[in-house]
């Protein structure tokens, strides 16, 4: 309950923050949402010339990418500093969140949000929508595949973050891994040849965060929702487990800082 | 005579910029890392799409050509530099005014910059791509002279993607966040600049329409110079290119011009 009434706390002050300079907040999230319509546009040349990819059609790659746009934009907007744990560790910030009381790990996730997923959120849900208008009777489904999709994308970056408890300058690494996990994310996992599928599903888990849920939207199936879950709490206790033992390793910088 | 001593000085700036990328070499290997990973991405979608649809060309490219102009593209694009982010800072921040006693112009100090940040990136992303690509799909698309017009054709598309992102990074003196901006030229680039299609692939009235504007100059025009060389090709794409570098260098003056007045209007 107290960790909730943090994350809901936080992403309050966030927003409240975030609108102080509404235009710049409507110009990103704007901006962001155009950004996106215009990767959809790839597509639709696409399969102008091919009218299916190992099954995938124009409309399935829509809900593909509208549940990644979606997870994605939902994990960033209330985790915003999920993209830089390794940059916190590293440069010994670090410090200030293992001295209050608040869980450290979720203190440092929710302690930001990024303006600009906001706007992936919003396309997700949009675009989702549209893509066909009887969608809006599987729209609880979707939010929660978006929700599962999120908690991946999350632990997902606090492990590849804490990477730097033990090689310390570790920034760009931890970046290109989840540039890794958004772009395979955004493509029909199918479409990759066997063993690079099967990294998909294991190391780098993208086809959790796009491909699958995005099969339960077009074919519903109970025991894929349920190996979904299963993965999803694997990914959570896995990266919960990782910064533990990281934070053991962890020395402070002496680091003084203020926040306002 | 103005223009003559300035281009050493411009030069030096390039220089040291160039060095400072070799000096943190970890940033260029992780480029190249996503390199690996975009191309490896592409091979299996257009392997896939050409299998699945049986076509042996698609808008007259082979699957080895589709992939050596993507590897193309990419090697630009991930050679660019980011200088509107430090533009975009440095107006918020107000150092730019510090900027002003330098002996030199602000937005060609960062155009300086912005090609000797580029330039090693650029050898780098060639090496790798050509390699990933060569142990992909094989060697048959291009030739030397392709290479060679692809090297020159490139540094002009930095040239004219450097004009831009200063731009860009002007744009900050009347907006505040400069990121959207960049995000609507990326797509731009993305779409009619040719950098994830062939523009032979597009709907013919965007065709047309693309062919009138700077963006296909830094991504497609390259890449097609090497993948289907041709000399008439060639010097028409660089005429293209030191055009709209022509072009935009008149922009930038005078948005600059504009700039500063706004500058001392609010710097007070």
């Amino acid at each position: 309950m107290k960790t909730f009434r943090l994350v809901a706390g936080y992403l309050r002050h966030n927003l409240m923050s975030a609108m102080a300079y509404r235009g710049a907040f409507a110009l990103q999230v704007f901006g962001m949402l155009l950004n996106d319509v215009m990767l959809l546009f790839f597509w639709a040349i696409l399969f102008s010339h091919f009218p299916a990819l190992q099954g995938w059609t124009l409309r399935d790659v829509v809900t593909l990418y509208a549940i990644v746009a979606f997870g994605f934009g939902l994990a960033t907007v209330v985790c915003g500093n999920s993209g830089r744990v390794a940059h916190v560790i590293a440069s010994g910030d670090l410090d200030y969140y293992l001295a209050l009381p608040a869980d450290p790990l979720v203190h440092l996730l929710v302690s930001r949000t990024s303006l600009p997923s906001w706007g992936d959120a919003l396309f997700g849900l949009v675009v989702y929508l549209i893509a066909a208008p009887e969608r809006w009777t599987t729209l609880p489904l979707f939010l929660l595949l978006g929700v599962l999709s999120a908690l991946i994308f999350v632990a997902f970056s606090v492990i590849a973050g804490a990477l730097a408890f033990w090689i310390g300058q570790s920034q760009n690494l931890a970046m290109q891994l989840q540039n890794a996990m958004l772009t395979f994310g955004l493509y029909p996992v199918d479409i990759f040849p066997g063993l690079v599928r099967v990294l998909l599903y294991t190391l780098i888990p993208a086809a959790f965060v796009g491909s699958i849920p995005a099969m339960l939207l077009v074919e519903f199936d109970w025991g894929r929702l349920a190996g979904l879950f299963l993965v999803t709490v694997a990914f959570l206790l896995v990266a919960r487990g990782v910064f533990a033992l990281g934070l053991r390793r962890y020395e402070s910088g002496n680091l003084v800082t203020t926040r306002g | 005579m103005g223009v003559l001593r300035a281009v050493p000085r411009y030069g030096f700036v390039a220089r040291i910029a160039a060095r400072q990328q070799w000096i943190y070499r970890g940033e260029l290997w992780m480029r190249s890392i996503a390199m690996v990973l975009f191309m490896g991405v592409f091979m299996a979608l257009w392997s896939t799409a050409f299998r699945v649809s049986g076509q042996g060309e698609l808008a007259g490219y082979s699957l080895v050509e589709i992939v050596w102009y993507l590897a193309m593209t990419e090697t630009i694009t991930l050679s660019t530099s980011r200088v509107f982010v430090d533009i975009g800072d440095a107006v918020k921040s107000g150092d730019l005014a510090y900027t002003l006693t330098r002996p030199v112009s602000y937005p060609f100090f960062q155009v300086a910059q912005s090609l000797g940040n580029s330039l090693p990136r650029l050898g780098l992303n060639l090496l790798t791509a050509s390699a990933v690509v060569a142990l992909g799909v094989g060697l048959g698309a291009g030739s030397l002279p392709g290479i060679a017009a692809f090297v020159v054709t490139a540094m002009l598309a930095l040239l004219l993607d450097a004009l831009i992102a200063v731009l860009i990074g002007l744009s900050a003196f009347w907006i505040e966040e400069v990121m959207p901006i960049f995000w609507i030229y990326q797509k731009l680039l993305f779409t009619i600049g040719g950098l994830f299609l062939p523009l032979e692939m597009l709907p013919a009235w965007l065709r047309r329409i693309s062919l009138w504007l700077p963006f296909r100059y830094v991504a497609n025009v390259p890449a097609r110079v090497f993948v289907a060389f041709e000399w008439r090709e060639v010097l028409g794409a660089a005429a293209g290119q030191i055009a709209y570098i022509a072009v935009l260098t008149v922009v930038v003056l005078l948005v600059w011009r504009v700039a500063q007045r706004r500058m001392v209007v609010h710097g007070g």
